[in-house]
């Protein structure tokens, strides 16, 4: 009977956490497995720990690393680390993390503490700031990984079709009005381009919930997700409905893209690989890495971006100071709880997050760097004038409430775009129907703040 | 199949003879072992984990996943007051109806009742064309519908028109992509089947004057009921069970337009990582497809009374 049959294997495929892999072998050389998560157009990661790999077994005898690569999207990589984290026998020693995901998995311990092994690696404390330190620490204050990016949201604009459409080149817009008003403006003078795009849909997962709905909470008088001094999650109110009004407006007013596009899983490598190299997109609210495709070593080699390409601060919903919003995130190398030779797994982490290795992350992705050595050097900035922008942008920036629950929050944010921007509910629906989904996904109605 | 029955053997009248028979038993069970041990730990085991962590809330991370806590029913009334789950039960339903049912059903019968009496090369080249599209694997099948419904696809390029029709008719799009898929199943069956029928029969009915459609309907389909009731059985199973050809083509979307219960489940338990509530809803349609054999079964018990 098929049923039974589908329903065990889902199951197998829980228990044994799809393959496990015996990470020791009986010679006496030790194995290190590392996951991270690689794309046709996202090669970036995997060159790095390519050469880390080398560097570290050139210095590591008896010591092998075994590079695990997820291939997809960010949204399949965080099942399958989490599918495989479901078992110590499975689990990969090392691993690149979503800093959003870190604390669930520290509630789950999944994660080991690093802080030991830390206050040994020099590098700790003369070259991260303390600012980027805070980025994977679990709620007991101890860190849980080592940053290898951080990033900051903003617009992007096409300056060519800005000036087809009659605008103003450079482009500082004041309040979100002045946004909407550019991309009627081009809808109305540029015919068959794409006024605005941003992410709004659940196939986005994360990137809708950051670079589409935060980018416009965090933005209006007092929008949060969580309020601090209350200890709790703010349910819907008028500053959400307001963002996701916005949402509403580009999609009604068709001045985002297509529906088609909206769904695709594909949408940013539409934006920064065809839709703004060939002129057929005006504004996109996106983050730093943008450029990184457009570098002579990138997926789509456009030399005249940064002649051709804006860039500019979100502003706030009416310009209430400071004027202009960012979010930031990123990503760090962490270590498994279940890691069976923990002081190697940590050496490959400062292999991997060392001064060299991080250039190359972050020359190839367009991430901004964790490290003060990297930033200083002139390799990093050279070829992309849009770095200090996006650097500047951190004395604006938010970060998410990184609790254990924010993944299901985020989940609840993205049904709510989703709905606004097929259209099935208004504003006010969607936001009611977060209000009432929320209790649920962070733990009951006395974690909720009613607003 | 666990489908209790009325068993309708007569009475036992004499008594067993206990010595022989338990030999026979143990002689029967020992070769066997191996395989039912194999069967308990691979098959039963699972199901019946599965079974428990429906009523848990079992996630895959966060603290859920270490002190996981039996939460008795709530599962299940969350599910029945979910209005996500409801629209994907009905676009199951939508699903089942539309692709197997009437679809690979109707038009599989009808192109073995079409190729009744061809020449081997019409038949063969048939027989390969939808056999084609079924021992494809779901994801190139869903690629290539994908390719064509798409908005620079090649329907819209040879109609001239632009329509997203993955986007403003999700439902057709996957359903006549399943239909496309499985109707070689239901068109062996059939021809099968079919070939059981005797021609001296039909050539009788003929004879006495009952035209092509009277033949049909009271000559073939009758003597072939048996394959109908078997082949909707399967065909049922398989499509309500069906998962990668709809995440391929739509992914359930826009929204959840095209989410059926399979593609709600794995978002709930992989996406979401809500795990215990995953494996309710898959609890939830394993008794839905023991109740479509329930059904199909007593309807073959009828037609044979």
């Amino acid at each position: 009977m098929k049923r039974p049959l589908a329903g065990s294997l889902l199951l197998l495929a829980v228990v044994a956490g799809c393959g496990a892999d015996p990470a020791q072998d009986t010679s006496g050389s030790k194995e290190l497995e590392v996951l991270y998560r690689v794309e046709p157009t996202w090669p970036h990661l995997e060159k790095m720990l390519t050469g880390a790999k080398k560097q570290y077994e050139a210095t590591h005898p008896g010591v092998t690393v075994k590079l695990t690569a997820v291939q997809g999207t960010n949204e399949a990589y965080y099942t399958k680390l989490a599918l495989l984290n479901r078992s110590p026998d499975s689990a990969p020693d090392v691993y690149y993390h979503d800093t959003f995901q870190v604390n669930a998995d520290v509630a789950a311990g999944k994660l080991a503490p690093l802080d030991d092994y830390l206050a040994k690696w020099p590098d700790w404390s003369s070259q991260f700031p303390d600012s980027v330190k805070q980025a994977a620490m679990g709620g007991d204050g101890k860190v849980y990984g080592v940053p290898i990016s951080t990033d900051t949201r903003g617009l992007w604009y096409q300056k060519d079709v800005f000036t087809k459409a009659g605008l103003p080149v450079p482009w500082e817009p004041k309040t979100w009005n002045d946004v909407l008003t550019a991309a009627r403006t081009i809808k109305q003078k540029v015919p068959g381009v794409v006024p605005f795009a941003m992410y709004s849909t659940k196939i986005h997962g994360e990137a809708s919930t950051m670079q589409g709905f935060e980018m416009l909470l965090y933005g209006t008088p007092g929008g949060t997700l969580y309020d601090e001094t209350q200890k709790k999650w703010v349910a819907g109110g008028k500053n959400f409905t307001d963002a996701l009004t916005f949402v509403n407006t580009i999609y009604r007013e068709e001045l985002g893209p297509k529906q088609a596009d909206a769904h695709n899983a594909k949408l940013g490598d539409k934006i920064t690989l065809e839709w703004f190299p060939t002129a057929k997109l005006g504004i996109s609210l996106d983050g730093a890495w943008a450029s990184s495709a457009w570098k002579a070593t990138g997926t789509k080699p456009w030399p005249e971006w940064t002649e051709k390409m804006g860039w500019t601060p979100m502003p706030t919903q009416n310009g209430e100071p400071p004027g202009a919003v960012s979010m930031s995130g990123g990503w760090v190398i962490a270590m498994s709880a279940y890691a069976k030779n923990k002081q190697e797994a940590f050496d490959f982490i400062t292999v991997a997050t060392s001064k060299e290795n991080s250039t190359v992350y972050s020359v190839g992705t367009g991430d901004l760097t964790a490290r003060k050595d990297v930033a200083a050097d002139p390799k990093y900035s050279e070829g992309n004038p849009s770095i200090k922008f996006w650097t500047d942008l951190a004395s604006v920036t938010h970060y998410r409430p990184a609790f254990e629950e924010y993944p299901k929050v985020s989940t609840e944010i993205q049904k709510a775009m989703e709905a606004v921007t097929t259209g099935a509910q208004t504003p006010e629906e969607a936001a009611a129907a977060y209000v009432k989904g929320l209790p649920a996904a962070v733990g009951g109605p006395d974690k909720v703040l009613a607003r | 199949m666990t489908v209790a029955t009325a068993p309708q053997s007569p009475p036992v009248t004499s008594p067993p003879q206990r010595g022989p028979a338990r030999r026979g038993v143990l002689r029967w069970l020992l070769p066997l072992g191996p395989a039912l041990l194999i069967l308990a730990v691979f098959l039963a085991g699972p199901i019946l984990w599965s079974v428990y962590i429906a009523f848990t809330n079992e996630t895959l991370t966060g603290s859920a996943s270490v002190n996981s806590q039996f939460v008795g029913v709530a599962n299940f009334v969350k599910l029945f007051g979910d209005p996500t789950f409801l629209n994907s039960f009905f676009l199951t339903f939508v699903f089942v109806i539309g692709s197997a049912v009437i679809g690979q059903n109707t038009l599989g019968l009808i192109i073995a009742l079409l190729q009744r009496g061809r020449g081997r090369v019409t038949r063969s080249v048939v027989n390969g064309v939808v056999i084609a599209a079924w021992v494809v694997p779901e994801v190139v099948a869903a690629a290539c519908w994908f390719s064509f419904l798409a908005e620079e696809g090649t329907l819209n390029t040879v109609l001239g028109i632009q329509q997203e029709w993955l986007y403003t008719a999700p439902m057709v799009a996957v359903i006549l992509a399943n239909i496309w898929r499985g109707t070689a199943f239901s068109m062996l069956v059939y021809s099968a089947a079919l070939s059981e029928v005797p021609a001296d029969l039909v050539e009788a009915a003929a004879v006495d004057g009952a035209g092509p459609g009277r033949r049909l309907l009271h000559i073939t389909l009758p003597l072939i009921r048996r394959s109908i009731m078997a082949n909707l059985m399967l065909i049922t199973l398989q499509t309500l069970a069906s998962f990668g050809l709809i995440y391929a083509l739509t992914g359930g979307g826009p929204g959840t337009a095209s989410q059926t219960t399979p593609l709600y489940m794995y978002e709930q338990a992989f996406r979401y990582f809500e795990i215990g509530y995953g494996s309710a809803i898959a609890l939830v349609m394993l008794v839905i497809g023991a109740l479509f054999s329930l059904i199909y079964l007593r309807l073959i018990k009828v037609e044979d009374a």
